[in-house]
């Protein structure tokens, strides 16, 4: 590390700190800002804007829309992270068990993770979900599970199910990766280390790989939350008119606030949209909060 | 005795196989649905919209169709999304890391006071969802009227992408750099090269391989956003990849083009899939490279 003068620092930060700032940090404190006021439309001058403090977060938190949309990312969250969570660490268990196609397996996995949600959802909602030439129509034929078969899988009792499934499917790789990563960092020197110590096979399990898996899971557990605070695509193009009430989370619902499109707003409420903004990362912060809470790290140089 | 070994090494083979035999069926049928899910996307997108609903796109019995790309090419204008993307990816590439870059090696590299709070920030910024910026940015450039202005769109457009990507890009090579020798820039400073030559000559070059890792990601980051440039592209003349397909997808499926629907999907996915299997290696080693240290 070395002292260097301003004007250097200025040059090889400057750049980087004026964009962060411009495009990071001064939209955040305006949207902070914007939530106390009431806006009706977004490009509304200054001067329209009215003071209303808690309002916007009051008429929000009593209207049974918004309600819906935390409940279904609330769902999203639990369950769509128990199962990514646990068939994620399951692969990547598997693939570091001495077996062979290891590259394949890994590569494929990941595969649909670089694909647009756009393409992947259009996949599943055009050809797996089809009624007519779907994929699990066909299978559940040939299986001859005719409930199944002419199951409406995009209907509005299906299509929360369906989008969390393909969501799920076209996530899976990437957490993999992180459980994979992580579980390969534990150098077997390390347990060696331990069981010559004395210890056992379960007391270095215990020791030394549950406590380093436990801070991978906190940064999965970190990494799902953030993912699953910005659901928007999967949500819109799973719905039909915009907004609906079975696929409908924050993010959306912000957008119908703010663009007035779907018709579930009959007037545009762009401060209510700032609102619902602070809403979602306060429940981002408080999550991590109760991950940092429940899950201690152990202090462990990797 | 040497009859026996290879038995005993058979035997533990068999063994080791058995034990991984769930894992295989798993991981097995999890590839198998994944390859052929995607197969029967590139299949359907060279037959015909009767083919697809009689429900035998692999046969192609009437022949391969290529004209489904060229009318998603043409008249479904795929080309102008794709040319866009294909501007705004190259340019976000390019900015952010001539932006990034010389501010994660002064955050590596240089003492000063505020350097651990810019790093703290930056990381912080990562997890605010990108519903917290887009409100005021939209308000200033709706104001000013870009969104009837192509070309003020576009760079518009561009600064928001360089915008999204900035913390991350600057955190990945800041872990990249930390792990460079310092031995270089102190042989460059006895020869009275200053810092900034010293980084363009010397230390960006060694950086290559992040570099590379880090602009793939933010590639496919571009290529694939779609909530940002559904709010802030104003026209169809502007719109990236990710929107153009959504709109079309939807027009296709009322006109009932479904294989020209599929062509199209396959268009825009194909650069992401060619850039993985080529780099697949590269990709997968870095996922986790900008995560956590």
């Amino acid at each position: 590390m070395k002292k260097q003068k301003p004007l250097t620092l200025l040059i090889f930060l400057g750049p980087m700190l004026l964009i962060f700032l411009g495009l990071n940090v001064y939209p955040i404190v305006k949207t902070v800002a914007m939530s106390f006021f009431h806006i009706k439309g977004i490009t509304d001058p200054v001067s329209k804007w009215k003071f209303t403090g808690l309002w916007n977060y009051n008429k929000l938190l009593h209207t049974s829309l918004f309600q819906r949309s935390l409940l279904n990312m609330g769902k999203i969250w639990l369950y769509g992270g128990l199962a990514i969570i646990t068939l994620s660490l399951l692969f990547a268990v598997m693939l570091t068990r001495n077996i062979r196609f290891k590259r394949f397996f890994k590569t494929v996995i990941y595969l649909p993770y670089i694909v647009s949600a756009v393409a992947l959802s259009a996949m599943w909602l055009q050809y797996v979900y089809n009624p007519q030439f779907g994929l699990l129509k066909k299978l559940f034929t040939a299986l001859h599970l005719d409930g199944l078969a002419s199951t409406p899988w995009t209907d509005a009792d299906h299509k929360f199910m369906s989008m969390m499934v393909a969501y799920c499917f076209g996530m899976i790789g990437y957490f993999m990766l992180i459980w994979f990563s992580g579980i390969t960092r534990i150098s077997p020197e390390l347990k060696e280390a331990a069981r010559i110590d004395g210890a056992s096979r379960l007391q270095a399990d215990r020791y030394i790989t549950l406590p380093l898996l436990k801070g991978i899971f906190k940064t999965i557990l970190t990494m799902w939350t953030i993912s699953v605070a910005g659901f928007f695509t999967w949500s819109q193009l799973f719905s039909t008119d915009g907004a609906e009430l079975s696929t409908i989370t924050p993010t959306v619902y912000m957008y119908s606030l703010i663009y007035g499109t779907g018709g579930t707003t009959d007037d545009r409420q762009a401060g209510m949209g700032a609102a619902v903004g602070i809403i979602l990362s306060i429940c981002t912060v408080i999550v991590f909060m109760l991950c940092n809470r429940l899950i201690k790290e152990e202090d462990l140089e990797m | 005795m040497t009859g026996k070994k290879p038995h005993k090494r058979f035997d533990s083979a068999v063994k080791d196989g058995l034990r991984n035999l769930p894992g295989y069926l798993i991981l097995g049928a999890w590839c198998a649905f994944t390859l052929y899910l995607l197969s029967w996307v590139v299949a359907a997108s060279f037959s015909t919209t009767k083919e697809i609903f009689s429900g035998n796109v692999f046969a192609m019995s009437s022949g391969v169709h290529f004209e489904n790309y060229v009318s998603a090419w043409t008249t479904s204008k795929v080309s102008v999304f794709f040319g866009n993307s294909i501007l705004y990816t190259a340019v976000t590439l390019v900015g952010s890391i001539a932006i990034c870059a010389p501010a994660s090696y002064a955050l590596a590299r240089f003492r000063f006071r505020g350097n651990r709070l810019i790093q703290v920030i930056l990381v912080a910024s990562m997890s605010v969802p990108g519903i917290m910026v887009i409100l005021p940015l939209f308000q200033l450039v709706a104001r000013a009227g870009v969104m009837n202005n192509a070309a003020a769109n576009r760079v518009v457009l561009i600064l928001l992408y360089i915008g999204t990507k900035i913390a991350y890009t600057t955190i990945f090579l800041y872990n990249f750099f930390t792990g460079l020798s310092y031995s270089y820039e102190e042989a460059a400073a006895i020869d009275g090269c200053s810092p900034v030559r010293a980084f363009w000559q010397i230390m960006l070059p060694m950086a290559k391989g992040g570099i590379a890792t880090v602009s793939i990601f933010n590639f496919l980051g571009v290529w694939n956003e779609y909530f940002m440039s559904l709010i802030m592209a104003g026209s169809d003349k502007v719109k990236p990849v990710a929107i153009g397909l959504h709109s079309l997808i939807n027009s296709m499926k009322y006109t009932g083009n479904w294989a020209g629907m599929f062509a199209a999907v396959v268009i825009v996915t194909l650069p992401c899939i060619i850039l993985y299997l080529c780099l697949s290696e590269k990709i997968i080693g870095g996922v986790t490279g900008g995560v956590k240290g």
